[in-house]
């Protein structure tokens, strides 16, 4: 059984500021680390490998090539392999050509019975390219993932928290799969899995080691563009009070909450 | 020539509309003005009728697929369904609640339609007929405004509760637009179940009854777990009430505590110190009841009640039933 966990290097912070000149994020000085939710995709793919003698965990990502980094600390975690996807022309890219670049590679890849993501990189919080991959390899997908188990030699089930509703999925494999960060706790790299780390096979894909359509890359392939980026204000509210004797106003406060759908 | 149309997709939950579907069809109807036909998208059982929770907010049209197997189909049949219908009528526009629901079917059905999608946005607005979304990144450190200026459909998912739902009249148009449903037979849903309560603690619930100095006595505690069990939502409190048995820090709001941003959060008894302050005042809506009405607690507050918190807490779970 072949899994595939596909994962993103996002900055060390999130306190990032705008460059009061350019208006550009200034990214400076902000080292690279796995994004956090993408660890637990790679803990149920340990987890699995753990309890079948036969299944192999690959990594996947896109990015510079620094981003070897955040494969080398997966592979530490366990897994057996690690791809990087590099190339000046996938720069700029948003989720639809990052998904379509993936997909190809898995193609590449070829036979993933699973292929797992985080819920969604805590740089962006999109979420979008697990399912914009499912879409392009025309596989079935199971999102936000509460748990998972093999229930079957080709077959799993799992169960999907909604807001108020909890779902259970059972899906025939091959399926792409998103995991809650509830599911589990990552564990640490051990200081001898680090070291076998180093042994393993890291593969670097540029542009023409995939088969890729030109026009569908990078910042040209991304029908969406940021026109605009600035630091939030602080929400200035207007107090409504409730008057009169307690009674009175719960029943203010109730029509509000009401009004708000909150109840 | 006809309007181009923006379409909200109506989401289903259970056996009701998810009340987001409304908050974007009052919305959708503001940016409408005279130039946009505002369209719901339902899909529905051949007896089905949420149409009807859908009609008071006026949205201009109301375009219904039925097949029975919707209510329980997966993102992939539901994407599938909603892509004819975008073939059939070339909406410019299609607005998703960011729920998890929402944010697994809106990007699969982007993937078909190979165009851009934005997710998670806290604010709208038209420039001409170009869909303008923000979107919060950086953990809502930092602002984007996001447009799609060569594709359409232009795409997003909102915040839940981004926006108020208002009824508004006018009659809908309710339509029939039959579609062909595509089995994926690989992927079952094979149990849903409503849960009341998910949130385990302060930090990930989406209703928080908040108590402090003001609120601490054990009738005030147990009133107050009452209502959060009827909000569906938890305790937290302030740094005094950790000391008390019943609390931990863990249940602490506040800057040594758990910085909480929830649908609702209701404060009894709480001044409403700075460092207390920067751990709640960005949740949606604030509830404020505390003896002294100048309090800083209702200088962030939506509504606030200056009394009692233990009359005022009785008289709200009095009429809750």
């Amino acid at each position: 059984m072949k899994i595939v966990v596909c994962i993103k290097q996002v900055p060390e912070t999130n306190d990032v500021t705008i460059d009061p000149v350019t208006h550009n994020l200034d990214r400076r000085g902000l080292a690279g680390v796995m994004n956090p939710f993408d660890k637990n995709a790679i803990e149920l793919a340990l987890t699995l490998k753990d309890s079948r003698d036969d299944v192999q965990v690959a990594l996947l990502t896109m990015g510079p090539d620094d981003y070897a980094e955040s494969l080398r600390e997966g592979m530490a975690m366990g897994a057996d392999e690690g791809y990087l996807l590099s190339d000046r022309a996938f720069a700029g890219a948003d989720t639809l050509a990052t998904g379509y670049v993936i997909a190809q590679a898995l193609k590449k890849i070829g036979d993933a019975d699973l292929i797992l993501f985080g819920r969604q990189a805590v740089d962006a919080d999109t979420g979008q390219v697990g399912p914009i991959v499912a879409e392009f390899l025309h596989q079935p997908q199971i999102t936000y993932a509460a748990s998972l188990r093999l229930s079957g030699a080709n077959e799993v089930t799992a169960e999907r928290l909604l807001e108020d509703t909890k779902q259970t999925l059972v899906a025939q494999l091959p399926a792409v799969v998103s995991v809650r960060s509830e599911l589990n706790t990552p564990r640490y790299p051990t200081p001898r899995n680090i070291q076998l780390s180093f042994a393993k096979p890291l593969t670097v894909w540029h542009h023409d080691d995939l088969d890729l359509d030109d026009s569908r890359l990078g910042q040209a392939g991304s029908p969406t563009i940021v026109t605009k980026v600035y630091a939030p204000e602080p929400v200035k509210r207007k107090l409504t009070p409730l008057t009169g004797t307690p009674s009175e106003a719960a029943s203010q406060l109730i029509t509000a909450l009401k009004n708000r759908q909150l109840i | 020539m006809s309007k181009p149309e923006l379409w909200v997709i109506a989401e289903r939950r259970l056996d009701h509309v998810e009340s987001t579907t409304q908050q974007l069809i009052t919305k959708a109807k503001s940016l409408a003005g005279d130039h946009f036909n505002v369209v719901t998208i339902l899909l529905e059982a051949t007896t089905d009728h949420l149409e009807d929770e859908l009609s008071a907010y006026g949205p201009d049209e109301i375009r219904i697929a039925r097949d029975d197997r919707f209510p329980t189909a997966t993102d992939a049949e539901l994407a599938d369904a909603i892509k004819q219908l975008v073939d059939q009528y070339q909406p410019n526009s299609i607005l998703f609640g960011a729920t998890i629901t929402g944010r697994s079917i809106a990007p699969r059905l982007q993937a078909k339609l190979q165009t851009g999608l934005t997710a998670d946005c806290l604010d709208l607005r038209f420039d001409d007929e170009t869909l303008v979304a923000t979107k919060p990144s950086y953990g809502d450190n930092i602002m984007c405004e996001i447009i799609c200026p060569d594709h359409l459909p232009q795409m997003a998912t909102v915040r839940p509760n981004t926006f108020v739902a208002t009824p508004a009249a006018g009659a809908a148009t309710v339509t029939d637009s039959p579609v062909t449903f595509h089995p994926v037979d690989r992927l079952q849903v094979t149990a849903a179940t409503p849960v009341v309560n998910t949130a385990t603690t302060v930090g990930d619930a989406t209703r928080v009854v908040a108590l402090g100095r003001g609120a601490a006595s054990a009738a005030t505690i147990d009133s107050a777990t009452k209502l959060a069990e009827k909000l569906g939502g938890r305790i937290g409190v302030s740094r005094p009430l950790t000391d008390q048995p019943r609390f931990t820090h863990d249940d602490q709001i506040g800057q040594s505590g758990n910085t909480i941003h929830p649908e609702l959060i209701v404060n009894f008894g709480i001044s409403g110190a700075v460092q207390y302050l920067v751990g709640m005042q960005d949740s949606q809506t604030i509830v404020a009841v505390n003896a002294d009405e100048n309090a800083p607690i209702f200088d962030v507050a939506d509504y606030g009640y200056v009394g009692d918190a233990q009359a005022f807490m009785t008289a709200l779970l009095a009429q809750f039933n």
